[in-house]
């Protein structure tokens, strides 16, 4: 065989490999692109693109002091956190990474341990004095949330705790008074009964199968939780520079160390058999798995009597058309103890953005009160920076007891961050799957049993 | 052009699948580099029994699917092809076809709220007769039944355009010799009709087992999969594996599978199809 005999019958060949290397060298040259373009920052944030306009008025101040760097906000929508850092990832993964992202609770040290994150320790000691007003107007376990193996990754903006929502019209047909403080599960049961017959065709408890404030908050306050706590060692030289003088502050550590899971255990399947007698006794339906809408959505048309929420119900309510005095918020009730699970939300910085400083300088001018005030504009959430919590900023859009948010910090200490491991992905997926198991099935035992191994498996490949 | 079209091909049809095929063999979260772990991602799937019931759901699923789609929607073409008046076939063409233009996505969540168990107004109609508070989502039995309600009415026009189609081109002199030899509608339907359509009931029940093995929305909104793992098709456990827990090796091997599945169950039905479809 000549050489033309071999190359000639190969022109189709070199053609094609000729359009999969020019398809791969275009593949590859997005890859190589971090979306990170010199004096430009990208903000990913969860939330409907079209908030960008007004979101991005956030980063306002930034660009007075920096002016020629465009700053672009990004949104991306989804049911749940869990959705949001699907297509976030699947966006990184892409090659196409923003420099900045909203990253909650739930995500953080899922970045952290992927190296997605990067560590601000050094960016914070360096401008301590800066940062001093910051800390100390916010409370040290939003903070403590933030950080992961002793290093701190984000600047905590917003929390929301598990607290609980009452429907006052509902309410004020069942004659049932607002309850105190510490009021019990029996109480909340007592007034369940007493909103169902009152109104046999409203439900008087409904809830979403999720993370953050579901049966999980029942079972916070049952004592359980789905996986062991611990602390990460380190962490001093945040708490000894920021906090030396702070009792709150007292016990940090490194960040929640997340260990062996105890989803099986019997106070988290106490709690979990709990809400199946809500359901048995009707008076709480089959709930929706994923995102609250619906469930906001129904309890703004009067159809539920109570339901977890947390500041971002304020103006999620008020938005929805609820007056202020429409509705009210409590602490969670007391079971054997009155813990609350929260949620924080914050920005952290992509280790491949190519403008770290600049993106740290939007970061701070983000955690300032400006900066906050943007992004809670409305009541969207709740502001991380204690100072911000007055009757002003609610005077519009209630709570009458606007005070339970930042009560559950500072007058619960035992209040703690939602589970969420490296792993916190799959978590999730197998904690909506379990629960409705336990729910459909009738056996909460059999279902927790198959959560454990969900979990213990979902560990294993991380370690 | 055959070269254009055959590149066409190669990119957008053949490459993806030799790359499923290749990511299939390595352990790859996307971030870090890639590992070769050979039929590693294989042999796990073979003991992974959530996988193995994401199959059994999956073809259990598309099964009732497919039967219903060509049950109902041959029973309304036949309907619908006796009206004599042609603004009612019209009426009805378009009725039937238009759930098809819809998001599957946007319908789930309409059909969510339909048959929430508690203000859902299926529920509410189903109360007025005595048959109140059907857990449609909350159950095993109630989340299939709903999910294949809701596959098969939104599928439904494409199915029942087939047969309106096939059943208008079965030759009048044919119906007519039949109704003259004394043969009713039932013998008609089962001795000349079905048989002159056969060739679109298979491309039907082909065509939509392949649509239903790779159900996936529908579960998705309506039930994230639940209750349990009663509603867990396969394609959601590749999305899960792939994008949410970031196994893109071991989602490539469940999709190669269920790639695989679906050629013998589609020659499968080519092998049953010499018995019963008639090509004139």
């Amino acid at each position: 065989m000549d050489s033309s005999a071999r190359f000639s019958p190969s022109r189709r060949a070199v053609l094609s490999g000729a359009l999969g290397l020019g398809a791969t060298a275009a593949l590859s040259s997005c890859s190589a692109s971090s979306g990170s373009d010199s004096k430009a920052l990208t903000v990913a944030y969860f939330g409907d693109p079209k908030s960008a306009a007004s979101l991005s008025k956030v980063a306002d101040p930034f660009r007075k002091a920096n002016p020629g760097v465009t700053v672009r906000f990004v949104g991306t929508t989804g049911t749940d956190w869990n959705e949001f850092f699907t297509k976030l990832l699947a966006q990184i993964a892409a090659g196409n990474p923003p420099d900045i992202v909203s990253v909650a609770t739930e995500g953080v040290q899922l970045f952290a341990s992927k190296k997605l994150a990067e560590p601000l320790d050094e960016y914070v000691k360096r401008d301590k004095s800066e940062l001093q007003s910051y800390f100390s107007d916010v409370h040290p376990s939003l903070v403590e949330a933030m950080m992961y193996e002793g290093s701190l990754y984000e600047l905590p903006t917003d929390f929301n705790c598990g607290n609980m929502y009452f429907n006052s019209k509902l309410l004020k047909q069942a004659r049932v008074d607002y309850p105190a403080a510490d009021w019990t599960m029996d109480d909340f049961h007592g007034i369940a009964k007493k909103i169902s017959t009152a109104a046999p065709d409203v439900v008087a408890f409904n809830w979403v199968v999720r993370l953050w404030g579901s049966w999980t908050s029942f079972m916070y306050a049952n004592g359980g939780n789905l996986l062991t706590e611990g602390k990460y060692s380190g962490g001093d030289w945040l708490w000894d520079t920021f906090y030396a003088n702070d009792p709150a502050a007292k016990g940090r550590g490194g960040g929640f160390q997340w260990g062996a899971p105890t989803a099986n255990s019997d106070a988290v399947v106490e709690s979990l058999e709990y809400m199946l007698q809500l359901k048995r006794e009707a008076l709480a339906p089959q709930p929706d798995a994923g995102g609250g809408g619906t469930l906001q959505g129904l309890f703004t048309n009067n159809k539920i009597g109570m339901s977890i929420g947390g500041g971002f119900w304020a103006g999620g309510l008020h938005n929805a058309g609820m007056g202020m005095n429409d509705f009210d918020v409590q602490l969670f009730p007391k079971w054997k103890t009155q813990r609350h699970l929260f949620g924080t939300g914050g920005f952290g910085m992509l280790r491949s953005s190519k403008n770290k400083e600049l993106a740290w300088e939007l970061m701070k001018s983000m955690s300032s009160v400006e900066g906050i005030n943007v992004l809670t504009a409305g009541n969207v959430t709740t502001p991380a920076r204690r100072s911000m919590m007055t009757a002003d900023r609610y005077a519009s859009t209630g709570p009458k007891h606007w005070q339970v948010f930042y009560d559950t910090l500072t007058k619960l200490p035992d209040t703690a961050p939602i589970p969420a491991p490296p792993y916190y992905n799959q978590m999730a997926t197998a904690l909506v799957s379990r629960t409705t198991q336990a729910l459909s099935s009738g056996n909460v035992r059999s279902a927790l049993d198959g959560l454990q191994g969900d979990l213990e498996g979902a560990a294993n490949a991380v370690t | 052009m055959i070269a254009a079209s055959l590149a066409v091909i190669v990119i957008f049809t053949l490459a993806p699948i030799v790359a499923s095929v290749l990511l299939s063999l390595v352990s790859w979260d996307a971030i870090s580099p890639p590992t070769f772990v050979g039929l590693g991602n294989y042999e796990r799937l073979l003991q992974d029994q959530a996988v193995i019931r994401s199959f059994w759901v999956t073809i259990k699923l598309a099964a009732m699917i497919v039967a219903a789609q060509v049950v109902i929607g041959l029973g309304l073409a036949l309907l619908v092809q006796r009206f004599r008046s042609t603004f009612l076939r019209g009426l009805f063409r378009t009725a039937f076809f238009l759930p098809l233009l819809v998001s599957a996505a946007s319908i789930s969540i309409v059909f969510t709220y339909l048959f929430n168990d508690k203000f859902g107004v299926v529920n509410y109609y189903l109360g007025l007769v005595g048959m109140s508070g059907v857990s449609w989502l909350g159950s095993e039995a109630g989340a299939t039944a709903t999910i294949v309600m809701v596959a098969v009415w939104q599928q439904l026009g494409f199915v029942f355009i087939l047969f309106v189609a096939a059943l208008s081109s079965i030759p009048r002199d044919v119906l007519e010799a039949v109704a003259m030899d004394g043969a009713g509608p039932i013998r008609t339907f089962f001795a000349v009709k079905l048989p002159l359509i056969s060739p679109t009931v298979f491309f039907a029940a082909v065509i939509g087992l392949i649509n239903a093995l790779q159900l996936f929305d529908q579960p998705w909104v309506m039930t994230k999969g639940g209750p349990g793992d009663a509603t867990t098709t396969t394609v959601i456990l590749i999305y899960q594996a792939a994008f949410q827990n970031l196994q893109f090796g071991y989602g490539s091997a469940i999709s190669v599978v269920l790639f695989v599945l679906l050629m013998i169950l589609t020659w499968l039905q080519f092998v049953a199809g010499r018995k019963w479809v008639f090509y004139a």
